[in-house]
């Protein structure tokens, strides 16, 4: 009972900071008159002067700032989030965002698999081996990930595996978008993740190609990141060793590997657990200059274009909806955690 | 009550005698140590022997001064900062020399003057070549543009070769670095100073004031970083101080919530009970007992920020918040380097390494004060 008052509490909370980011997201995109004109997002080139007097009513762009929120609030209920683009041609906001969508979830995964598997094995090794030789090359390998930009990191593995395997004749990985130009539209859209689709249209040359061109992106994501697990793992695994149970395991006589695996792992793993969770949620957001570097069709490299082109509709939905996806993983996080370690009570 | 406040001191001397002691037994924190006093060093020397027409646009787009982007403050602000470094170094190796001769490299660093060599702007490079016809690597080297060529001026030698508008790669390299280390000094040095004073009020008001500060914390955390100082810059506009404005609104909250966790800890200790039944003040409590005492996982944050600042602020840069294609910063000499990436590797190559080293060393610091101090793994 305990802990359904607490989600119920957490999601009444929820609702509050939801309130105060669409109050900064209202502010930031309309709150400054010229950098972002509002009705360009509802409108449509054939619409004449009076069609467009009467939308500006509509939406109360004639009102004052703090009721013109409330009427942004209102259209955001009903689902109306007008056009992307700053031309008024475009399409709806929720379209565009969902055609994008999978690339970043395709991205978003890869990349936290190869987190997962070299940031946890990398912290393990770091607390086993706490301030040998060992220890001391992990903590360079995960600080230098999470002291480089991944721009540059990006930039690096491009010119290495795509440029120079090219001069130099190896087989070269591809360094631009999601699929190659020729496969476009090869397999029925299904799911928009682009391996799956090629998967389940039975194209194997089509969920290679698309593997492929995951590959130099998640890296740099990765390869960011998993510093941060990588410490996690190793301050967690360190407290665990140093505890009563474990002693009691060693002095029963449990080989090493048992002690270790069986015993310490397990607990020391759920901060990595909870730590991935919210990893995942936070590239769902969108990777912005990894999707930038690497051409990647994701909502990330769209959302970037979109604040340089003034597109405040999608600016708007894009850092809601990310903003929706960080808050429901952390509210998640927090319960999966009750259950993954029931020393916790709320 | 003068004897009590002593040895309390004294305690947190030896506490921090013991803490640097296990520090310097660290080769990485050492080796993080001395990166970074190498860069702030380096960067005093920069700013002390630039040419004042350093940064004068070889395109004629305008001039930009240095003014506000000098490392070196002004000599109140020297006096104190040394000073309190003196001060510990006093306190903590009660060693006079040490002290003197700390002070004495300082001033030297600082006052002597030295000849003025840096050049940043190339002679060689007229402006009416294309922008491509002004890259180089040095005198020898030819760059491949897929149909044609193009040769380097003979008679020239650079050590990293040239940028877009034919200015020597290394110096501006060298000219950027005290730019980019005192905005993310000063982004950090703020973003602790009002975290740790609203966590402070937060955490030892509780009730509903701690209530809505966390609220609005949450509120904050609810955006990824990036996103909210990309929205913030295209916003707020694009200068230095509008894009230091909106690194440091994404900044705050995390020490708010740090301070906030270490602040609860403490106020339920027993000296604060002590401390309160002698009749202080709880302003007293709080500032001199209370923070003194958690300050320190704050510290460690704020050296590990250090480096995560420098990526942010360059990350925007980068992505094409710069105020102008001229700066010296190093985001933004890297951004440089997109167009030509495949032509002129060593335009994103180097300023990214340079970010890379420099933010190496403060988080190898960072990360070795941490293990040090770290409760749980403590004697």
């Amino acid at each position: 009972m305990r802990t359904i008052e607490y989600v119920i509490r957490r999601l009444f909370l929820m609702i509050f900071v939801l309130l105060g980011v669409s109050l900064i997201v209202f502010y930031l995109t309309h709150g400054v008159p010229s950098a972002w004109d509002p009705v360009t997002a509802y409108i449509n080139p054939k619409m004449t002067a009076s069609q467009i007097q009467a939308i500006r009513i509509q939406h109360g762009f004639n009102q004052p700032l703090y009721l013109q929120y409330f009427y942004w609030l209102r259209d955001l209920l009903q689902g109306n989030w007008g056009h992307a683009g700053n031309e008024a041609s475009g399409l709806p906001v929720t379209f565009v965002f969902s055609e994008r969508f999978p690339y970043t979830v395709e991205l978003s995964v890869a990349a936290t698999i190869i987190t997962v598997g070299v940031g946890i094995p990398l912290g393990i090794i770091s607390a086993l081996k706490n301030n040998k030789l060992p220890d001391h090359v992990s903590r360079i390998i995960a600080l230098t990930g999470y002291s480089t930009p991944a721009y540059w990191f990006g930039f690096v593995l491009q010119l290495l595996f795509f440029y120079y395997f090219a001069v130099w004749g190896l087989p070269s990985l591809p360094s631009h978008g999601a699929i190659s130009e020729t496969l476009g539209g090869a397999v029925p859209r299904v799911t928009g993740v682009p391996i799956v689709d090629g998967l389940l249209g039975g194209n194997l040359t089509y969920a290679w190609d698309a593997f492929l061109h995951v590959i130099l992106p998640a890296i740099t994501l990765a390869f960011i990141s998993l510093g941060y697990l990588a410490r996690i793992v190793r301050a967690s695994m360190l407290e665990v060793l140093r505890q009563d149970y474990i002693i009691l395991a060693r002095s029963k006589g449990l080989r090493e590997r048992v002690v270790i695996y069986r015993h310490a792992l397990r607990n020391a793993l759920i901060p990595a657990a909870t730590l991935t969770g919210l990893f995942l949620a936070g590239l769902l957001g969108g990777a912005i200059i990894t999707e930038y570097v690497f051409s990647w069709p994701g909502v990330g490299q769209l959302s970037l274009s979109a604040v340089f082109a003034g597109d405040a509709n999608f600016v708007a939905y894009y850092t809601l909806v990310t903003a929706l996806i960080i808050i429901v993983a952390n509210l998640i996080v927090d319960v999966l955690y009750i259950y993954l370690d029931p020393r916790i009570k709320y | 009550m003068s004897t009590k406040r002593t040895r309390e001191s004294q305690a947190r001397t030896e506490e921090l005698k013991y803490t640097m002691h296990q520090l310097f037994r660290n080769p990485l924190v050492v080796l993080g140590l001395v990166l970074s006093v190498f860069f702030i060093v380096a960067s005093i020397y920069v700013t002390k022997i630039m040419n004042p027409n350093a940064l004068t646009n070889p395109l004629g787009l305008g001039n930009m001064t240095l003014g506000s982007l000098s490392v070196n403050p002004s000599i109140f602000l020297n006096i104190l900062i040394y000073g309190a470094i003196a001060y510990a170094i006093q306190r903590l190796y009660g060693n006079k020399w040490a002290t003197i001769a700390f002070v004495a490299v300082i001033f030297i660093i600082l006052y002597v003057p030295i000849p003025q060599q840096l050049q940043a702007v190339d002679p060689n490079g007229p402006s009416n070549l294309m922008y491509e016809q002004k890259l180089c690597w040095n005198s020898q080297s030819l760059i491949n543009w897929g149909t044609q060529t193009t040769s380097c001026p003979a008679s020239t030698n650079y050590l990293l070769g040239t940028d877009d508008f034919g200015r020597d790669l290394f110096q501006m390299i060298l000219i950027a670095i005290p730019l980019d280390l005192s905005i993310a000094l000063e982004i950090v040095l703020i973003a602790t100073a009002f975290g740790v004073v609203v966590g402070a009020i937060a955490a030892y008001s509780g009730g509903k004031i701690d209530e809505v500060l966390l609220r609005i914390t949450d509120i904050f955390f609810a955006f990824p970083g990036l996103i909210l100082a990309l929205v913030l810059a295209a916003v707020l506009g694009r200068t230095i101080t509008t894009l230091t404005i909106a690194v440091l609104i994404v900044w705050w909250p995390t020490y708010v919530r740090l301070i906030r966790g270490q602040i609860l800890a403490e106020k339920s200790k027993n000296y604060v009970e002590a401390l309160k039944s002698l009749g202080l003040s709880s302003r007293r409590i709080l500032f001199l007992h209370i923070i003194p005492n958690s300050i320190y996982p704050v510290l460690v944050q704020s050296t590990l920020d250090i480096g995560g600042v420098i990526l942010t602020f360059s990350a925007l840069m980068f992505l094409g918040f710069s105020p102008s294609p001229v700066l010296p910063e190093l985001g933004n000499l890297a951004s440089a380097g997109v167009t030509y990436f495949f032509q002129a590797p060593w335009l994103i190559f180097f300023p990214g390494a340079t970010i890379v080293v420099i933010s190496l060393a403060f988080n190898l610091i960072g990360d070795g004060i941490r293990d040090v101090l770290d409760p749980r793994l403590r004697r």
